[in-house]
C-alpha cells in the first residue's frame, strides 16, 4: 500500500547481484554467497520493517515502559492514600451524605471497615506508605503517586480492558501494541512487547488484556517466561540441532530467495524474519539466564526467599529486558485463583499481607536496580491496578471494588518522585480533588513516550482509532 | 499506508457538536445511497478479455498505460484458484487430468469442480464469519462456552455450499425467526444476532447496561456486517462526514429492541427424551464419584472451617455461636458474613492432604473429567434469538451512554437510504421482519453492492472500495465504480447467487494474470490498485494450517459438527483463567483423528487464542474484521520450524513421500514433495537445491518436507 518507489530502486539495484548469487548458491549451494545474500536481503527488507524503530513525535522523557498490574485490585487506603477517619469510623455507617456506593457483589450499607495497617511518612518527601510495602516506602522520593485515578466499572474483565485499552470491552489494542506501533523495536533479537503473567493463571480478562485487537500480529504482546524456552516454540524440537536447523534454513531461504520477485519487499521481509528468528533462538535464553547476575542482585529482588522469589525472579527479567531494548514489559502480581490475586473479599488483612508479602522487595528492588544502572532516568514504571476497594466492608474482614477513586504511580522516565497529586474524600471512597480517566492516563504515558496521542492511530472499519479515543488530558504535573 | 485520510470519526466533539447530522443533507446524493444502474461494459480487446469483468479493468489499465501482465501457468493457476474457492490445495487427481486436459474448455470444468466442492462452503464460512465476529464463546471473564453456536456456523458452511440466494440468506439471519417460522434453519441463522462478544457475569449488575451491550452488537451486526456503514461512530454523536446520524443510530437499533438472545429447542420430543435418559445415566455414572470425593474431602473441608472459625473475630464469633432464632438483625448480618469467611475453598484443603490422599482425589477427579468427555449431548437448541412479549421503549442515548436517555425513537431505517417503500412496525414483533424486507430489497443501494465488493475482495485480494465496511461519504471511491455497480447488478439480476459471481470472478483474464512483478508497471502502481497482475497475497492462517495437513496427507476432511478442542501448548493452556482448581480448563476431543480437522472447526475461545492462527493474524473476533491482517514476523518463523503441529506435519509429508516412491529414489522424492505441497515439479535450479541438500549431512527428506512448508510460495497465494 506504501507508494513510494524509494525501496523499489533499492531493491532493483540489488536484484542483479542477488540473481548471479543466487545462481551459485543453486550451483554449489555455496553458503557464504547464501549468507551474504540474505545480509542483504534483511538490509532491504527493513525498509518496510514495521518493526523498526520510529522516532517520536517529541522529545520523549521514557524510551521503555515496565507496567506492573496488580491483578484483582489492592485496596489504595490500605497501602498508598492513608484515610485515618476510617479507623475512627470503624463499623459505623457511611455517612448518609456519601450515598449508599456499592460494589460488585455489596450494595453500600455496610458499615464501614477501618484498616488494620499503620501509615508511616518516609523520604524527604514524607509521603505516607502504610506497613504492607516498607520496601516500596524507602523510595517514596521516586515516587509520583496519582490517588484519583477513575476507571467506569465495578467489575473486574471490563475495567482490566479499559486500563490496558481505554474500553470497556476487547475491542481495541493494549497500549503495550500502541507504544510498539509507534515506536517500534529498538531490539532485534527480543519482542518489542513482553508479557509475564503470574504463573498461577491470568487476570480475569484474560489474554484479551494484552491483546494487539486490530493491530496486526506483528505487535501483539509476546508471552515470556523464565526457564529454558522462554517463548512458545523457541526452542527447537527434540532432535533438531542447531547446525541441522541451519542446514535447513539455508535451504529454505534459497529457496524463498527464489521466491522473492525482484521489487517483492514482502518476500523478503519474511526472509528476514527467518534470520531473526533464528537468532531469537540464541538470545532470548539468554536474556532469561539469571546465571549472570550477581548473588546482590538476586538478594535484592528476593531470589533467595520464599515469598518474593518467583515475583523477584521476573521482575529481574523485566530489568534485564529494558536493558536489551524491550519497549514495553506487560507484568502481573497476581492471577489466577483467589489465593492468587489482590481481589479481598474477604480476610483483607491476609490477602493484602500475602500479596504485598510477594512483591515489595522485589518492587523496590527494581526502582533501586534501575536508578543504580542509570535506566530509571528513560524507563517509566508504572504500578496499578483495574480499581482501588470501598471503605465499606465485605463478609465483616474484606472489601468490595471500587473505581470511583484510587492509587496509581509512576517512577522513573520523566515522573517527577517525591509527590501526590490529586485527592479522594476523607473515606477514600470518590476522587474529590483532580479526578483522572484512563484516556488521561493513557495520554500521559504516551507523553512520556514522546508519543502525542492523537498522532497514533489506525484505521479500522472506517474509523481512525485511537488508544485516547475522544482523547485524554496528559497530567503535567507527574513530569514536574 | 497511513496517508492523508481525513479522520473519519474522530473529528473533536465541538466540531460534530457544530455539523450536528449534517451528514444527512449532503449524503442523499452520494454515489453509494443511490442505486446501482446497469452500465455497459466498456470496449476491450477481445484478445485479452474474456468476460465484463476484464473490460472494465481494461478500461482502467489503458487509461494509465498499462497492460495486464501474461496467464499464470496453469498449474500456478489451478493452485491459486483452488485456494481462493476451497481454502484448501488442489487434489492431486483433478490437478492431474486438469494439466493434462488442453481442451479450451478445461479450466471451466476445473472451476466448476471447486465450486461445487463441499470445501467452498467452508472458505467462504471463514470470510462471513470474520465479517460477523463470530466465536465458540462469549468473551470476558468467563467466556462461556457456547453450546450451540456451532449450529449457525454449519448454517453459514451449508448456506453458502447451496448458494442460497443471498437475499435469502440475509433475510434468514436477521428475521428467520419472524419470517420462516418452523424453519429450524432460518432459526439456527439468527445466531447471526449473538455472533459477538457478550459479558455474563455474576454480581450486581447493571440490567440496563448489560441491555444495551447486547443491542449495540445487534445493531453493529447489521450496520457493518450487512450496510457496510461505520454506525458505530453515530452511537455517540452526529459527525460531519458521518450518513448516520446518531438518531439514525438509536432508530436502527430499536429495530431489535424486542429481540433477546436466546437457546431455542429444536429437538424433537423423542430426543429429547433420549437426550435426558442419557443424561440421567451419565449422572449416575459421576454420583459415586462425586460421593467419594467429598467424602475424601469432608474432614479437611471441617478442618479449614475450624480453623477459621477460631480465628473469627469476637463480633462474628458472637453472632454465629447465637442460636439462629435467637439472633438479633444485626447479628443476623454478621453471622451470614461469619458464614462467607468460613467457607472452605479448593486451595486450603489440599496442602492439608497427605500425598496420598490427594493422589487418590486426583485419580477420582481424571475418572470424572474422563466420563464427562463422554457426556452426552444436550437436546439441540439453535443459538438464536426471540421477541419478548412487550419491546421496551428505545431512546437515544446521550454521548451513548445508556443512563442518558434522549429522545423516544421508533425503530426507523436510516434516511440516507431512506424507507423504500417498507414501514417499520411500532410493535415489538415484526420489526426484524421489516428490517430484512427492507435490506433486501432490490433497489436498496447498499446490501448487493457491499456483498459484490466482499466476494471480490475474497477472490482478489484487495475490495474495489479498499474497507468494506466503509461505504460512507470517508470510505472513499471505488477503483472501478463502474465494475462495482455492474456486479451488484448482474448480483440481484441473477437471483443473488454469490456462485455466479465467484464464477465470473474466476473466469475473468484478470484473475488469470501472473502474479510475477513487471518493472515498469510497478513504477507506475506499485500497489497493483489496477490489476495488471494478479495479487501475490499471504494465506490466512486458517488455509497454512489445513495447507499443511493436506500436504502431510492427514487432513480430516469431515464437515460441520460440534467445535474440536486440539492439544494446546502448556504455557497456553496456563492463560485460561479460571478461579476453580485448574484442572480440565481443556478438555481435549478425545479421537485425534478430528485434531486434523479443518482449522474452521478449531474450538474458537475468545480469551485464548490458539497461537499458531493468532500468530498468522487470525482475527480476534471482538470486532467485525473485514479484510485480515497479513504481518510478517519471527514468531511465524518459530511457529512454522518449531511447533510440534508442523514438526508432526513434516514427518508426515517425508513419510507420504517415502510412500509414494518406489526405493531409495531422490529425484522422485524431491518431485513429490514439491507437488505435495507445491502442487507443481520443481525447476531444475530447485531440483539439484534440493537433491543436493537431501544427499548432504544432516540434511534428510524430512527437513527438506519442512523446508517445503515454511518456504514462501507455500504460505503465498501464488
Amino acid at each position: 500500500m506504501n507508494s513510494s518507489t524509494g525501496p523499489e530502486r533499492c531493491a532493483e539495484r540489488a536484484a542483479a547481484s542477488r540473481r548471479q548469487l543466487l545462481c551459485r548458491a543453486a550451483n554449489g549451494f555455496g553458503l557464504v554467497a547464501l549468507q551474504h545474500l540474505l545480509a542483504r536481503e534483511a538490509g532491504s527488507a527493513q525498509e518496510r520493517n514495521p518493526l523498526q524503530a520510529k522516532p517520536p513525535h517529541f522529545s520523549a522523557t521514557a524510551d521503555a515502559v515496565i507496567f506492573i498490574f496488580n491483578v484483582g485490585a489492592p485496596s489504595s487506603m490500605d497501602t498508598f492514600d492513608p484515610k485515618p477517619l476510617l479507623n475512627e469510623r470503624a463499623g459505623e455507617p457511611m455517612p448518609a451524605s456519601f450515598g449508599t456506593v456499592g460494589g460488585q457483589f455489596t450494595d453500600g450499607t455496610n458499615p464501614i471497615l477501618g484498616t488494620p495497617w499503620k501509615f508511616r511518612r518516609y523520604g524527604a518527601s514524607g509521603l505516607p506508605v502504610s506497613e504492607l510495602f516498607p520496601h516500596v516506602a524507602r523510595h517514596v522520593d521516586d515516587i509520583c503517586f496519582v490517588r484519583s485515578f477513575v476507571t467506569r466499572s465495578v467489575v473486574h474483565a471490563p475495567a482490566m480492558y479499559e486500563v490496558h485499552n481505554g474500553r470497556l470491552f476487547a475491542t481495541h489494542p493494549s497500549i503495550g501494541s500502541w507504544v510498539t506501533y509507534g515506536l517500534g523495536s529498538v531490539t532485534e533479537n527480543l519482542p518489542a512487547y513482553v508479557v509475564m503473567p503470574q504463573p498461577e493463571g491470568t487476570p480475569e480478562g484474560g489474554t484479551s488484556c494484552w491483546s494487539q485487537g486490530f493491530l496486526p500480529s506483528v505487535y501483539q504482546g509476546t508471552l515470556l517466561r523464565p526457564g529454558p524456552s522462554p517463548i512458545l516454540h523457541l526452542r527447537r524440537p527434540a532432535g533438531m540441532t542447531r547446525d541441522r536447523q541451519r542446514a535447513m534454513l539455508d535451504l529454505l531461504q534459497a529457496m524463498n530467495a527464489i521466491d522473492a520477485g525482484e521489487f517483492d519487499s514482502e518476500m523478503q521481509a519474511r526472509i528476514a524474519a527467518y534470520e531473526l528468528a533464528f537468532r531469537m533462538q540464541a538470545h532470548a535464553p539468554e536474556a532469561v539466564d539469571l546465571t549472570k547476575e550477581s548473588d546482590a542482585t538476586k538478594r535484592a529482588y528476593g531470589l533467595e526467599g520464599e515469598r518474593t522469589r518467583e515475583f523477584g525472579t521476573r521482575l529481574l527479567l523485566a530489568r534485564r529486558l529494558v536493558e536489551r531494548g524491550v519497549r514495553f514489559v506487560q507484568i502481573y502480581s497476581g492471577g489466577g485463583p483467589l489465593s492468587m490475586q489482590w481481589d479481598a473479599h474477604k480476610h483483607l488483612k491476609q490477602n493484602h499481607e500475602k500479596m504485598a508479602g510477594h512483591s515489595d522487595q522485589p518492587v523496590a528492588a527494581l526502582l533501586e536496580d534501575l536508578k543504580q544502572r542509570g535506566l530509571l532516568d528513560r524507563t517509566l514504571v508504572i504500578w496499578g491496578a483495574e480499581f482501588g476497594r470501598l471503605p465499606t466492608s465485605e463478609s465483616g474482614n474484606g472489601r468490595d471494588h471500587n473505581p470511583h477513586g484510587y492509587t496509581m504511580w509512576f517512577a522513573g522516565g520523566g515522573a517527577k518522585g517525591g509527590q501526590a497529586i490529586g485527592a479522594t474524600d476523607e473515606f477514600g471512597l470518590r476522587a474529590v480533588e483532580r479526578p483522572y480517566n484512563m484516556r488521561d492516563f493513557h495520554a500521559t504515558i504516551l507523553h512520556a513516550l514522546g508519543l502525542h496521542q492523537d498522532r497514533l492511530w489506525y484505521l479500522h472499519n472506517g474509523r481512525h482509532e485511537k488508544l485516547t479515543d475522544f482523547g485524554g488530558n496528559v497530567i503535567q504535573s507527574v513530569f514536574g | 499506508m497511513l496517508a492523508a485520510t481525513l479522520a473519519a470519526c474522530s473529528v473533536s466533539a465541538a466540531a460534530a457538536a457544530e455539523g450536528g447530522g449534517a451528514g444527512e443533507a449532503a449524503a442523499t446524493e452520494y454515489w453509494a445511497f443511490v442505486v446501482p444502474a446497469a452500465r455497459h461494459a466498456p470496449a476491450a480487446p477481445t484478445s485479452w478479455a474474456r468476460n465484463e469483468i476484464d473490460a472494465f479493468v481494461w478500461k482502467q489499465l489503458h487509461a494509465r498505460g498499462l497492460s495486464p501482465s501474461p496467464p499464470a501457468s496453469k498449474e500456478r493457476l489451478a493452485r491459486r484458484v483452488a485456494l481462493d474457492l476451497t481454502g484448501l490445495p488442489p487434489d492431486p487427481d483433478q490437478m492431474r487430468s486438469f494439466l493434462s486436459d488442453d481442451s479450451p474448455d478445461a479450466y471451466r470444468q476445473f472451476v466448476e469442480s471447486l465450486l461445487a466442492s463441499p470445501h467452498y462452503g467452508e472458505r467462504w464460512a471463514e470470510k462471513w464469519l470474520d465479517v460477523v465476529r463470530f466465536a465458540d464463546t462469549d468473551g470476558f471473564e468467563r467466556d462461556g462456552y457456547r453450546e450451540h453456536g456451532w449450529r449457525y456456523r454449519d448454517y453459514v458452511v451449508r448456506s453458502f455450499n447451496q448458494d442460497k440466494p443471498y437475499d435469502r440468506f440475509v433475510r434468514e439471519q436477521v428475521a428467520g425467526d419472524e419470517l420462516f417460522p418452523g424453519r429450524t434453519e432460518a432459526l439456527v441463522a439468527t445466531g447471526f444476532h449473538g455472533a459477538g462478544p457478550r459479558h455474563v457475569v455474576g454480581g450486581n449488575q447493571d440490567k440496563d447496561e448489560a441491555r444495551q451491550e447486547v443491542l449495540t452488537e445487534m445493531a453493529l451486526g447489521v450496520g457493518q456486517a450487512l450496510l457496510g456503514l461505520t454506525v458505530q461512530c453515530a452511537r455517540c454523536h452526529d459527525h460531519k462526514f458521518d450518513p448516520i446520524s446518531q438518531r439514525d443510530y438509536y432508530r436502527l437499533e430499536a429495530f431489535f429492541g424486542g429481540t433477546e438472545l436466546q437457546d431455542v429447542p429444536i429437538a424433537t420430543e423423542s430426543e429429547i427424551e433420549r437426550s435426558e435418559e442419557a443424561k440421567a445415566a451419565h449422572e449416575a455414572l459421576l454420583e459415586p464419584i462425586q460421593k467419594q470425593l467429598d467424602e475424601i474431602e469432608r474432614p479437611y473441608k471441617e478442618r479449614v472451617r475450624e480453623r477459621k472459625r477460631e480465628a473469627l473475630d469476637p463480633t462474628h464469633a458472637a453472632a454465629l455461636a447465637t442460636p439462629e432464632d435467637e439472633r438479633s438483625e444485626e447479628q443476623r448480618r454478621l453471622a451470614k458474613e461469619a458464614d462467607s469467611q468460613l467457607k472452605p475453598v479448593w486451595y486450603e484443603i489440599i496442602p492439608l492432604m497427605t500425598q496420598e490422599v490427594k493422589a487418590r482425589r486426583a485419580a477420582l477427579r481424571q475418572r470424572m473429567h474422563a466420563l464427562n468427555l463422554q457426556k452426552p449431548d444436550p437436546p439441540a437448541a439453535a443459538f438464536a434469538v426471540s421477541n419478548l412479549a412487550e419491546a421496551p421503549d428505545s431512546h437515544v442515548l446521550q454521548g451513548g451512554d445508556f443512563r442518558r436517555k434522549g429522545e423516544r425513537v421508533q425503530a426507523g431505517f436510516p434516511a440516507v437510504v431512506g424507507s423504500l417503500g417498507f414501514e417499520a412496525p411500532a410493535g415489538g414483533a415484526g420489526r426484524r421482519s421489516a428490517l430484512a424486507q427492507w435490506l433486501t430489497a432490490p433497489r436498496h443501494p447498499l446490501l448487493a453492492r457491499v456483498m459484490v465488493n466482499r466476494i471480490w475482495e475474497l477472490r482478489m485480494g484487495r475490495g474495489l472500495m479498499s474497507d468494506p465496511n466503509n461505504f460512507g461519504l470517508l470510505g472513499g471511491m471505488p477503483t472501478h465504480p463502474g465494475l462495482l455497480d455492474a456486479l451488484a447488478v448482474r448480483f440481484v439480476a441473477g437471483g443473488w447467487s454469490v456462485k455466479a459471481v465467484d464464477r465470473l470472478i474466476v473466469l475473468s483474464g484478470t484473475y488469470r494474470q501472473s502474479a510475477q512483478i513487471d518493472p515498469g508497471h510497478a513504477s507506475v502502481d506499485p500497489d497493483n490498485r489496477w490489476y495488471w497482475r494478479a495479487h501475490r497475497r499471504r494465506l490466512s492462517a486458517e488455509v497454512i494450517r489445513d495447507s499443511a495437513l493436506a500436504a502431510s496427507g492427514r487432513l480430516n476432511r469431515a464437515l460441520e459438527g460440534k467445535p474440536v478442542r486440539i492439544p494446546i501448548e502448556p504455557e497456553i493452556y496456563d492463560l485460561i483463567f479460571t478461579e476453580a482448581e485448574p484442572d480440565n480448563l481443556w478438555p481435549v476431543t478425545p479421537d485425534p483423528f478430528q485434531h486434523d480437522r479443518r482449522s474452521l472447526y478449531l474450538l474458537n475461545k475468545r480469551t485464548v487464542r490458539l497461537p499458531f492462527l493468532a500468530n498468522f493474524d487470525q482475527p480476534d473476533t471482538m470486532t467485525s474484521c473485514s479484510v485480515r491482517q497479513t504481518s510478517t514476523h519471527a514468531l511465524q518463523s518459530l511457529s512454522l520450524l518449531n511447533s510440534d503441529f508442523m514438526q508432526a506435519q513434516a514427518r508426515a509429508l517425508a513419510t507420504r513421500v517415502l510412500r509414494q516412491c518406489d526405493g531409495p529414489d531422490p529425484a522422485c522424492q524431491v518431485e513429490q514433495a514439491f507437488q505435495l505441497t507445491l502442487a507443481r515439479g520443481p525447476d531444475p535450479a530447485e531440483a539439484r537445491l534440493a537433491s543436493e541438500f537431501l544427499a548432504s549431512e544432516p540434511g534428510g527428506l524430512q527437513d527438506l518436507s519442512l523446508a517445503l512448508l515454511n518456504r514462501n510460495e507455500f504460505v503465498y497465494r501464488p
